[in-house]
């Protein structure tokens, strides 16, 4: 072996024996019991009711991006769900562990979990939160959303696309297996130099934990790229740069965040594999190592992330606010200027995590002020908003309801950050529960304008609108949550508590963890909130039927076409009159036009290639985790091989002919009449067109 | 539009390809690295002198790879990957700038001199 290995490892399984299996484990073992339960009554039901053909044709090999999109969704809600449990496990063990009196069961002398075993837990927590909930998340809304805002039919690389949401599959399947196979990490979400290196973590956890975030930063770079193409190279004719909706250009500005700054990411792990598979020496103290310089590595990915996540929620709160204010979006251009100037602040504050290293007052100055400077950008943002709703005619329905929480998290978040930024005060909060408050509030705002977006745009892809009431049950069991949990953590952390700890000492907090508690059992209920909210939703689906303006008030062009969306998106690909095209038309009477007659839509074909190359990832992670080489290396030269051999079959796409398109679209617009969107009457003829206005381009030239 | 997208075997960037170009590419890049990790090992250059020479050794890999394996140039119709690299460059500067920066104030207040690292 090329390190020196505590433990066996034999040339067939690696590391691998059966002692890695928790068996024995209080917790680990009945979860196992459940989820194999749950796996094998799923693969039942599917051959029960003959799904599988329809699940391998309509999901797996699609390169549909809309149904790509919602599967990213789902994995971000499934890994939310994980990631929550995770911190109610977290909430219950400091409250429980606090004092020295404190009872302790399952092999922990305080509590219910071992230090060790606390610790894999908030690793994961944070992992799976950032980069498995957020992050996929926020991708499959740009996923669906993106192309349908720009008036394209797919992606620019359709196929891509499929490859990135199977390798960040393959990503959250590595870290659910680290929890029955072996152990994760322990050393935080973003690892401690040295604690990270062999001698001090000598077991595999670490190992999941490198090449977990190694798939994910390939998928979301992958992503990016495509996004990236997209909006540059697909939009529909008459869509000039500022005629571009809102969320797109947050996209746009986000993911060329995400794709400068991965690479820095990638580069930090793999020079951490190297010390821990080739005992190299790049972040230990011997040998010329510096732990300070993986700190700095990472984190010059770290904050443009944070930004790289937050930046789309800004945009889908931008698009919420408007529709249901009735008002253009206030200050389109200083949005679009704000977001490109955070995105490039983002680059020039990382330090700011680690003021404590001590780089000196003119270093730390410096890192200071840039990070203040977000402040700046981001307050037009929030001036925007504001007067986006001002004098407007609101509607306080469940999507604005969760835009305007998120607004008000953004105001605590960002002020909180504001002062952290200064060194002074950030020698005395760091690592404190205040950091972990400050970022949560951050986070929310995302998941909050996630939320809101899901009962905004389901409509859109689903047909259907989500049950109000029970959207604005959830929403207020899940903002009573975040008031409980998250105040009296920033008072905890003014009073010192250090975060990530599995034993508090002091008594005297007891009162503020049981209201954290009490908040984590809000947001238990809000989770049943949520489930309730769905049944109930797919239960009256028929009744709650909408047609292409789903509320009556939208602007941006995905609500010209049809809901739900047609799988080639336009029949006619529409000309963009205005920035708000669909706003605009609605005004002058144009909504209802219909292109005169249809062309062929050239659309690319299914493929399972993206699914395998994604399998083989998880082989290949797998693999190198426990070190079994020549599985490593057949995992590999099968993906290379699959690469070459999809390179070489091409895809010549496929043609719907212009008579199906037309037959498609008839049933469209005849469901469309069913339904009759009842509030908002559209007008008769609207106002003239100035000038000549143009819905479609004319078809003899194209 | 309905007929669809070009053969991209016909785009100007693709035709830039060829095998010969990889292998090139890839002898210079496998090359470079071989003598940097030579003269690493046989440690027979004082530490500054080496530092320079590996810098450029890596910077002649980057080159060749970005012209041999991406093919980057600059001509017309790499007019987007060449607006894009300079748009790049800040990054650079900045990361590997503000990195030097801070580690060089950080080894002042915490690290002995080294003799022949030629910090003032
Ligand atoms: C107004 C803008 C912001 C400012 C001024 C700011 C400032 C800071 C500072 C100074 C820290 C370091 C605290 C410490 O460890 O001592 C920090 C940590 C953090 N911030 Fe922010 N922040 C801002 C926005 C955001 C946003 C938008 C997000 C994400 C959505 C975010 C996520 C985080 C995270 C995840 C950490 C801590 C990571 C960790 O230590 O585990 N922040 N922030
Ligand atoms: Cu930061």
């Amino acid at each position: 072996m090329l390190v020196p290995l505590a433990g066996g490892w034999n040339p067939l399984l690696g590391r691998l024996a059966l002692d890695q299996i928790p068996y024995n484990n209080p917790i680990l073992a009945p979860l196992f019991v459940v989820v194999a339960l749950g796996a094998l009554a799923l693969i039942a039901l599917i051959t029960y009711y003959h799904k599988w053909g329809y699940l391998w044709k309509e999901w797996l090999t699609t390169v549909d991006h809309k149904k790509l999109g919602v599967m990213y969704i789902i994995i971000g809600l499934v890994m939310l769900f994980r990631g929550f449990v995770d911190g109610l496990m977290i909430r219950t063990q400091q409250v429980w562990a606090n004092g020295p009196d404190s009872s302790g069961v399952f092999g922990a002398v305080h509590g219910y979990l071992t230090p060790f075993h606390f610790g894999q837990v908030y690793s994961a927590h944070g992992l799976i939160m950032i980069l498995l909930a957020a992050t996929p998340l926020l991708v499959g809304f740009m996923n669906i959303i993106v192309p349908i805002q720009v008036g394209a039919r797919d992606m620019a690389y359709p196929y891509l696309n499929a490859l990135g949401l199977w390798i960040t599959a393959a990503g959250a399947a590595l870290i659910m297996a680290s929890l029955f196979i072996g152990d994760f990490s322990h050393n935080g979400w973003f690892g401690y130099a040295p604690l990270f290196e062999i001698q001090y973590s000598p077991g595999v956890g670490v190992d999941y934990w490198i090449w977990t975030l190694e798939l994910l930063a390939l998928g979301t770079s992958l992503g990016g790229i495509n996004i990236i193409a997209t909006i540059v190279k697909m939009r529909a004719p008459g869509m000039s740069w500022f005629k571009l909706p809102i969320f797109t250009w947050a996209s746009l500005s986000a993911n060329i965040i995400a794709l400068t700054s991965f690479p820095a990411l990638q580069l930090a792990l793999a020079l951490v594999a190297s010390d821990r598979y080739l005992g190299s020496h790049f972040f230990t103290a011997g040998l010329g190592g510096n732990l300070m310089l993986y700190t700095n590595l990472f984190w010059i990915w770290g904050h443009p992330e944070v930004y790289f996540v937050i930046l789309p929620a800004f945009g889908m709160m931008s698009e919420i606010f408007p529709v249901f204010s009735e008002k253009p979006l206030f200050g389109y251009i200083t949005m679009v200027a704000a977001s490109f100037a955070i995105a490039g602040v983002s680059w020039l504050v990382w330090l700011h995590h680690f003021f404590t290293m001590g780089a000196g007052p003119e270093v730390n100055s410096f890192f200071s002020i840039a990070t203040m400077l977000v402040g700046i950008p981001t307050g037009v943002k929030v001036f925007n908003w504001a007067f986006t709703m001002y004098r407007g005619r609101l509607t306080f329905s469940a999507a604005m309801l969760w835009a305007i929480g998120a607004l008000f998290l953004l105001l605590v978040g960002g002020l909180t950050g504001m002062m952290l930024a200064i060194p002074a005060i950030n020698y005395m909060v760091h690592n404190s529960v205040f950091v972990v408050a400050h970022f949560h509030s951050m986070l929310l705002v995302i998941v909050y304008a996630v939320f809101g977006s899901v009962i905004f745009w389901f409509p859109k892809v689903f047909g259907f609108k989500l049950d109000e009431y029970w959207a604005k049950v959830m929403f207020w069991l899940f903002s009573a949550g975040t008031v409980g949990v998250f105040v009296p953590m920033y008072m905890l952390g003014f009073m010192g508590e250090t975060r990530r700890l599995d034993y508090v000492f002091n008594t005297a907090w007891h009162p503020y963890l049981v209201a954290e508690e009490i908040g984590i059992f809000l947001y238990c209920l809000s989770v049943v909130a949520f489930f309730v909210l769905l049944y109930v939703s797919i239960r009256d689906r028929v009744k709650n039927q909408v047609g292409q303006d789903a509320w009556g008030t939208s602007r941006s062009l995905e609500w010209l076409t049809h809901s739900p969306v047609p799988f080639y998106n336009f029949a006619v690909i529409p000309h963009i009159n205005e920035r708000d095209e669909v706003a605009w038309r609605r005004q002058h009477g144009l909504v209802q036009k219909q292109p005169e007659k249809y062309l062929d839509i050239h659309m690319p074909n299914n493929t399972g290639m993206a699914l395998y190359i994604g399998a083989l990832t998880f082989v290949l992670a797998f693999a190198l985790t426990w070190r079994i080489w020549w599985l490593c290396l057949g995992s590999l030269v099968a993906i290379i091989a699959l690469m070459i051999v999809r390179s070489f079959q091409g895809d010549a796409g496929y043609i719907i002919p212009a008579a199906e398109v037309e037959r498609m679209e008839k049933e469209a617009l005849a469901r469309e009449a069913r339904i009759q969107t009842g509030a908002h009457p559209l007008p008769a003829g609207g106002r003239p067109v100035p000038g000549e206005a143009i819905a479609y381009e004319r078809q003899d030239k194209l | 539009m309905s007929q669809g997208h070009d053969n991209p075997i016909h785009h100007p960037e693709v035709q830039m390809s060829s095998s010969r170009g990889y292998f090139t590419g890839f002898l210079i890049s496998l090359g470079l690295m071989f003598l940097a990790t030579f003269l690493v090992a046989s440690g027979s250059m004082p530490p500054f002198g080496l530092l320079m020479v590996i810098t450029i050794c890596a910077a002649i890999t980057v080159i060749a790879q970005i012209y041999f394996l991406l093919h980057l140039d600059i001509s017309e119709h790499n007019i987007w990957n060449t607006v894009s690299l300079v748009l790049f460059i800040p990054l650079f500067i900045i990361t590997i700038g503000l990195t030097w920066w801070m580690f060089s104030q950080l080894y002042l207040r915490t690290m002995p001199m080294m003799p022949g690292m030629g910090m003032h």
